[in-house]
Order: structure tokens, then C-alpha cells, then sequence
């Protein structure tokens, strides 16, 4: 518009502030000389251990029990056991450090005070903890293998089981059938060339791990699809780890900087239908890849819970640091001595930044004139709830898909060619309607109803220049084969033998005609 | 390179690549998926219904002109019933605003619509080199912001039209999503991607354009030959809506349906229900009758402001309450015309008001 800033008001106006207020002193204790501010706020290092610690405390453990209650006063009983995605970034390995402190150790240090010495804060809270870690590194030529490295790490701490995972075991149906899944694959692909995502066969039989994982990757349109499908396959085989390991409890380093930073680029990816689910979430499995009932009696052997465990088949996913800023994690690192051992930038020859490595600069850029930025930004999308109605899990990332999103495309950008305008409008005798193209009747089944809004968008929305691919030379396939997880949906709703699974395949395609139905039902006269 | 055929048509040269979809296509077929798609956001949500009176806001930049345009095209060639008018406001800004008048009035007689400009002179008694030449060039975009949402609805009724549509492309509405989470305005953020917004004293107002790329909507223009004025405010904008604009610019490059995700994104989540309870509710300003949040409207402690030496009173609610320990306002302040909306039943608007079509 005219001004390029119509909308402006006094609230719109973000108040530039010095770094700190008045004293150099810690708040807290008020005659030490401070260490770090936070928010403007100086604290000393005596006065932060504990603070943080308590933060910690306070955004894990009212999600600890299967019932979340208010101010608790019961103690904290999981509904099974714990599992820790370690990046090897900074604040997975704080958020293991504190675990091992809080839950495993119970050092002392990071007890809360109140409570005397029976409270039931001072016991071991997870009976078995799993630190998790899928390496990445095969899908970037000439990064490095950090596996070792991260397994010494985690040696620092006993007690915890560790799972190195890599990422083409996404990929893998051997990985998949040890975390005791039933496989019913049917060697069915996607075809990533054009925007209709058809499911086709794959020609020349399932490809290696590996090949398959490089195949997918190199046929995504943009930077942005690869960074954003590493990151979903990620948090998959974690979510499937979890279950491997009976945990009810999935937890991640994400901090408040990387919260609000995965907000934003997820918002920016058309994700605004789950901005829940990158707070929290609490996930089941697709009923027809769930695991076999006695691969899961065979797992949990703790008798009296037994039966209840095989009925709660829900992970929570939790993000216990996402009130810490990134430098307070620092801070922690610093002084606790944490050796982290880092992370690889994910690039390849020629790669343009993608929407997620945009948004992290752009954030982090904002924060140091504005340092409220980040904390505002997670705030205001802890206000917001999704709108419209739910149509399953994305058959790809899990999460909840909103109804309608094909047809919203479909009005609001056009694709081929619409049918001309009518010759003899109405006029006034019946409202216009919205002119879209007929579709096809195109009955070749596609992935498309499957799939999510910010799903639909990876595998399809294409950069304005064509994109190096971080392996040209990997085979170009028509059909790329599809992450396990997928595939075994596909596999279980097309053919094989009646199962429950069928059944959530097919209300998948009925609500399709229910769909188109309600669309046209306004047109139809009563009979 | 042989020639590329149009994705749509199959048939002529493409000539254009289609910023929103990255199709290549011929200028006829982007003419009409354009134009289809504005009618496409109009009809889903049913915005008019026949005998309509619609005021365009124009202000002669790209938007507003291509909008009339538009607007004008869909009317006919569906028979929406509407009859349409052009409105303006006028900031006074000395060289900003001259030029983009004549474009509207040029627009007033192609088009064949009426035409209205309003100026802050006029309404407020105040120009905006006036209030700069007070207060300084920090913080102008606040008046000039508050001032021209009234000034619509205030043009308006003097038109005594139903409905002021506004050239608001999709990219002002992302720009619009990213700030509102940035900033914390969950307020705002509820109702940034509303197509249509009407209070229940305001006259509907609606953005036909809200899926339209701002790139689209001047090569709709170039295509057209229809000249605009590229409108800068020379006064500087707010520093924080430049860096959410030049970020959006750069996930537009990255991916080009960003724009339109973070649209998607924005209708994908509404404010939690216990959030929306302890929203403010709206009431009417007691001085000059517009809709307002608090006892007065922005407009009037913005004018108050302005008429006793103390401009930025309004700016931050800390200045405001030094504005009201400075006493009460003075009996004779200068203040703004009391708001009624068009009443029903319908009457002919002062002809007055309206500078003919000629
Ligand atoms: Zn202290
Ligand atoms: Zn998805
Ligand atoms: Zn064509
Ligand atoms: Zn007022």
C-alpha cells in the first residue's frame, strides 16, 4: 500500500533497550557482582545454576504423569520409560546434562529445596533412560561421521542406553522390522517429478538404504524440502525409537531460541495448522504399523503394568528447555565443563541457504536489537490453537492434516487451465461460484490426499531456479521409494490381507467423497 | 531454445514466468487465471451481493490501481451488480501524493466511477508535513496509519457506500502474519488473514487482493499498460516492518510459495478460546464516535495530542498519562467530526460529496 505501513500503531513500535538495567549486581542475591544477564536482568553464577535448574524442573514435570494436575503434589510417575534425542548441538547436550543431574544422579545441586527429605522429587523418575542419536552425515557428501564421537559423550554419564541410528534408516525395512513391525510392503514409490505425486512401482525393486535415502533427497524441488525432510525423518525414527524402547516420554534440546526459530520457519512453510505440535505433542502410531502385541509384552516385562502398557501406545514429546535462551544453555555448558561435540552445517555445493537456515539467521539477527523477540514469538504462539477440522495423520511426518487443504490450493492458485468464463453470467439470479479446473478424473492413486499442507508444499513447490542437489550423480529414478513408515501404510491400505489397517486406509479415501460431497451438496436440489 | 508453449492453454507462446506458480505461461492465460483467482477469493467468500456499494480505496499506486481495474473487469464479465466508486485520501504530503491524485482521477474517468478524496486537512485540520514539521519524522507512520483508517471509514459514509475494498496484496498479509508474531499482537494476528473485517459500527471492509502476488500485480500492470504512481513514503517507515519485509523478500527468493504458505498458515490457527476472553472489547470513542478499544479512539488522543504541543503523548501509554496530568483537555480543542455510519434505509448521497463523473 501507499505508505508501506499502513497498519502501524504505537504498540507496533519495538522499543529498542540497552542490554541490561541499572546495576551490574546479581539480582538475586543482590552483592555479587553478576555473570550473565538474562532479559536484562544480571545474574550471578551462584544465583543462575539454580534458576535454570528450576526452569528445567518447571516445564518437564507437569508433563511427566500421564494426567497432567496443577501444582503437583503427587510424585512423578511415568507411563514408561525415558528416550533423549541427542543432536550433539548445544541444547541436547544441556538437556542430557540436566536429566543425568536431576533424574539419574539426583545431585544434589539441582534439588529443589522445598519438600524435606522424603519428598518424592528426591527418587529415580524413569526406570530406564535411552539417549538416541541419528547421524546424518550420509546425506551430505563429505561430511563427517560424528557417531564415535557422540558415543563417548554419552559414556560420560552411566547408567543411560544409547541407540546410534543414521538417517537412511529411514529408509531401511530391516530397521523397521527389528523395532518389531510387521511389513507388508508392496515396493511402491512416489513419482517427485511433477505435482501430481503419483504412486507408482518402483521398477527396478526397493533400492539399498542408502541409495534409496540420496534418491529422495536428490529429487526434492529445493533446499528448503531437503533441510525440512531430514529434520522430519529425524524426529520419525525417534518417535519410533521411543516406542522400540517402551518410552511414553520422548524428549528434545530444543531451547527457547530454536523453539521460536522453528516456529517462524514453520509458519513460513505453511505449517500454521500444527504450531502445537512443535511445543508439544503426543503421538500413537498408525494402528496398522503398530507392533505386534507380543513384541510389545515381550518388551515391557513389569508385570502389574503390563496390560496397561500394551493399551498406552502414546509418546509425549517434550521440550523441557524451551524457556532457556541459547545463551543461558551456554552459560550452563560453560560452566558444568559439557565437551560438546557439535553439529555439521548441512550444505553441499552450490546450495542457497533453504527457509529454516533464512529464518535462524534472521532471528537470531532480530534478537540482538531486540532482545524480547524470541521469548515474544514462542508466547504468542502458545496463544494459538489450529482451526478447521482434522483429516488424519500425514501419512510422511505424523502430525495432524487439515481438512480441505487440496481445494484451498486449488481456488487460490491455479494450475491448469480453468473453463472459460460463462457466456451468460447468472445475473443476479444465483451468487457466482469460484471457477477452478475440472479435475482429470483422475482416478491413478496418488500420494496428495495423504499428505499434509506443509508436506504437500516440500514434495512439490518449486525455487524459481533449478537447484544443485547434493548428489548429482546419484540415479536419476522417475519412482523414488518412500521412508518406511509410509510405505507400510501404503502397503497395508493397498491389497494385502484385511486388517484394522485397511480400515483406517479406506476412511482416508471415503472422506475424499465426503469431501466433494459436501462441496457440491449446496447444488443439489431435495428430492 | 525452441519457443515454450503456455502450461495452461498449450497453445500460444508462453512469454511470462508466473511468479506464484513458476509456470510458464502466454498473457492471455495470466490475464485470466489472475482475474479468476481474485474472483475465486471474492465468490468463497461471498463478499457482495447484487446492488452492492462499493468504494475502492485508491490511493494511484500499483494496488489500488490495478484493483479499479479489476474489480471493474470481474463486475461485467460476472455480473456481481455493483456499483463501484473510487475513494482517496489525501495525507498531504507535499510531491507524495500530488502525482497519484491525477492517476485516480484519470482512473475516475476510464472507468466511469465516481471519485471522492478525502484530505486530513479537511477532517482533522492537520496535513501530514504539518504534524511533521511538530513532531519530527520518528513516529509519523503511527498518525499517518490511524488517521487514514478513519479517513476510509469516514469517506465512506459520505459516499454512503456498503463496503471499501483495499488493495492489500498477499505479501502486505504475510508481512502483516510474520509481524504480529514477532511483536506479540495476537489481537491482530486473529484477524490479519480475515479476507473481510467489520466491526459492528465499521463498514465492511475486505482485500480481493489477499491471494495476489505484489510481483503479479505489476506485471498485471505492465501487461495492461495501465500506469501507476510507485508511491515511497518519504517519511521513514518503522525500522522493525523493513526488516519483516526484507525477510519475507528473502523466503520468497528461497521458495516462492512462501508468501502463500505463510497466508495458509495464518487461516490454520485462530486464538485459543480462553486467550479471547480477556480480550479488550470494543466501544465507541466518547468524542467523535469511531470504534475504539478505549475510552477515546487512537485518531482523537493522536489529534489532542497534536492541538496541545504534545504529539507523542500518544505514542506510548507512559506520554499519555503525562498528557492527562497536564490537565483536562481545553474546551475549545479542535476535534474530529462525530462518526455515523450509512444509515438504512438508503439514502442518495450528497452529490456535493462526490465530484461527477464527467
Ligand atoms: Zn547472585
Ligand atoms: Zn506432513
Ligand atoms: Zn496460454
Ligand atoms: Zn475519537
Amino acid at each position: 500500500m501507499s505508505c508501506g505501513n499502513p497498519t502501524t500503531e504505537p504498540d507496533a513500535l519495538m522499543q529498542r533497550r540497552k542490554k541490561y538495567d541499572k546495576t551490574k549486581n546479581c539480582v538475586k542475591c543482590k552483592d555479587t557482582q553478576g555473570n550473565i544477564v538474562i532479559r536484562h536482568a544480571v545474574y550471578c553464577k551462584n544465583c543462575f545454576i539454580p534458576l535454570l535448574v528450576h526452569k528445567f524442573r518447571r516445564t518437564l514435570e507437569p508433563s511427566v504423569n500421564p494426567k497432567p494436575d496443577g501444582p503437583r503434589r503427587t510424585a512423578l510417575k511415568p507411563a514408561g520409560n525415558l528416550l533423549v534425542g541427542l543432536s550433539g548441538g548445544l541444547g541436547s547436550s544441556v538437556l542430557l546434562d540436566l536429566i543425568y543431574k536431576c533424574y539419574i544422579a539426583l545431585d544434589k545441586s539441582t534439588m529443589p529445596a522445598e519438600g524435606g527429605r522424603d519428598h518424592p522429587r528426591h527418587e529415580r523418575v524413569w526406570k530406564k533412560v535411552t539417549v538416541c542419536y541419528v547421524e546424518v552425515c550420509d546425506a551430505f557428501p563429505g561430511m563427517k561421521d560424528r557417531t564415535e564421537e557422540i558415543a563417548r559423550f554419552v559414556s560420560r554419564y552411566d547408567e543411560l542406553d544409547f541407540v546410534p541410528l543414521r538417517i537412511q534408516d529411514a529408509f531401511d525395512r530391516t530397521w523397521w522390522e527389528k523395532t518389531g513391525r510387521k511389513a507388508s510392503f508392496s515396493d511402491m514409490g512416489v513419482s517427485l517429478s511433477d505435482e501430481s505425486l503419483l504412486i507408482e512401482s518402483l521398477s527396478a525393486g526397493h533400492p539399498d538404504p542408502l541409495t534409496a535415502l540420496r534418491t529422495y533427497l536428490s529429487s526434492l524441488p529445493t533446499p528448503t524440502a531437503i533441510h525440512t525432510s531430514i529434520q522430519i525423518l529425524t524426529r520419525v525414527l525417534l518417535l519410533h525409537t521411543a516406542l522400540q524402547t517402551s518410552s511414553s516420554h520422548l524428549l528434545l534440546g530444543t531451547s527457547l531460541t530454536s523453539l521460536a526459530v522453528s516456529l517462524i520457519s514453520g509458519v513460513a512453510q505453511g505449517a500454521g495448522f500444527n504450531v502445537r505440535e512443535e511445543t508439544m505433542e503426543e503421538w500413537t502410531p498408525d494402528p496398522e504399523t503398530r507392533p505386534t502385541p507380543d513384541v510389545v509384552l515381550d518388551d515391557v516385562k513389569d508385570g502389574a503394568d503390563k496390560g496397561k502398557k500394551q493399551l498406552k501406545r502414546t509418546v509425549r514429546v517434550v521440550r523441557p528447555l524451551r524457556d532457556i535462551g541459547m545463551k543461558e544453555c551456554a552459560a550452563w555448558a560453560w560452566w558444568s565443563h559439557i565437551p560438546i561435540v557439535g553439529k555439521e552445517k548441512w550444505v553441499w555445493p552450490g546450495a542457497k541457504p533453504g527457509i529454516g537456515t533464512l529464518t535462524k539467521d534472521f532471528i537470531l539477527g532480530l534478537e540482538q536489537d531486540y532482545p524480547s523477540t524470541v521469548s515474544t514469538i514462542v508466547r504468542t504462539c502458545g496463544k494459538l490453537a489450529p482451526k478447521g477440522e482434522v483429516s488424519g495423520k500425514c501419512i510422511l511426518c505424523g502430525r495432524p492434516a487439515q481438512r480441505g487443504v487440496q481445494e484451498w490450493k486449488a481456488r487460490i492458485s491455479i494450475r491448469s487451465q480453468p473453463p472459460p468464463p460463462p457466456a451468460d453470467p447468472t445475473d443476479g439470479s444465483a451468487p457466482p461460484v469460484p471457477v477452478v479446473p475440472e479435475s482429470k478424473s483422475d482416478t491413478r492413486p496418488s500420494l496428495t490426499p495423504y499428505l499434509c499442507y506443509p508436506c504437500h508444499t516440500t514434495l512439490t513447490s518449486r525455487s524459481a531456479r533449478p537447484v544443485p542437489s547434493p548428489w548429482p550423480n546419484a540415479a536419476q529414478a522417475s519412482v523414488v521409494a518412500l521412508p518406511v513408515w509410509t510405505e507400510a501404510r501404503l502397503g497395508a491400505g493397498a491389497g494385502g490381507e484385511p486388517s484394522p489397517a485397511d480400515e483406517e486406509i479406506m476412511v482416508a479415501k471415503k472422506m475424499g467423497q465426503a469431501e466433494m460431497k459436501g462441496i457440491v451438496n449446496e447444488f443439489l436440489l431435495d428430492d | 531454445m525452441p519457443p515454450r508453449t503456455c502450461a495452461l492453454c498449450n497453445d500460444a507462446r508462453a512469454i511470462l514466468k508466473r511468479p506464484k506458480t513458476g509456470q510458464q505461461i502466454c498473457k492471455e492465460c495470466f490475464f485470466y487465471v489472475f482475474e479468476t483467482e481474485v474472483h475465486n477469493t471474492i465468490t468463497e467468500a461471498r463478499l457482495f451481493k447484487p446492488g452492492d456499494r462499493v468504494a475502492i480505496g485508491a490511493s494511484g499506486g500499483k494496488d489500488s490501481t490495478v484493483l479499479a481495474h479489476v474489480m471493474k473487469t470481474l463486475n461485467e464479465r460476472y455480473k456481481y451488480g455493483l456499483e463501484l466508486f473510487l475513494l482517496s485520501i489525501d495525507e498531504g504530503i507535499t510531491g507524495y501524493r500530488d502525482d497519484s491524485l491525477e492517476t485516480v482521477k484519470r482512473n475516475q474517468q476510464q472507468y466511469d466511477m465516481p471519485l471522492k478524496i478525502l484530505s486530513y486537512d479537511e477532517l482533522y485540520g492537520w496535513t501530514m508535513d504539518a504534524i511533521v514539521a511538530q513532531i519530527g519524522k520518528k513516529n509519523n507512520c503511527t498518525f499517518c496509519g490511524v488517521f487514514r483508517r478513519q479517513a476510509l471509514d469516514r469517506g465512506a459514509a459520505i459516499l454512503n457506500v456498503d463496503h471499501i475494498v483495499t488493495g492489500h496484496n498477499a505479501d502486505d498479509i504475510a508481512e502483516t502474519v510474520l509481524m504480529n508474531i514477532m511483536r506479540g499482537d495476537i489481537a491482530r494476528l486473529g484477524r490479519c488473514t480475515s479476507i473481510c473485517t467489520q466491526g459492528e459500527d465499521t463498514i465492511k471492509r475486505s482485500k480481493p487482493f489477499k491471494y495476489a502476488y505484489e510481483k503479479e500485480i505489476v506485471m498485471y500492470a505492465y501487461f495492461k499498460k495501465l500506469d501507476y504512481f510507485s508511491t515511497e513514503c518519504i517519511y521513514s517507515p518503522d525500522a522493525y516492518r523493513g526488516h519483516a519485509r526484507a525477510f519475507l523478500k528473502d523466503l520468497e527468493a528461497a521458495r516462492p510459495s512462501a508468501i502463500i504458505d505463510i497466508i495458509h498458515s495464518g487461516e490454520a490457527f485462530e486464538i485459543k478460546e480462553d486467550v479471547k476472553a480477556t480480550q479488550k472489547i470494543q466501544q465507541t470513542c466518547r468524542r467523535c464516535g469511531y470504534m475504539s478499544s478505549n475510552e477515546l479512539c487512537k485518531a482523537c488522543t493522536l489529534l489532542e495530542g497534536l492541538e496541545r504541543g504534545m504529539a507523542t503523548a500518544a505514542v506510548t501509554d507512559r506520554a499519555r498519562k503525562r498528557l492527562d496530568a497536564d490537565g483536562p483537555a481545553p474546551e475549545n480543542l479542535r476535534t474530529i467530526p462525530m462518526f455515523q455510519l450509512p444509515s438504512a434505509p438508503r439514502q442518495k448521497p450528497t452529490t456535493t460529496a462526490v465530484e461527477g463523473t464527467t
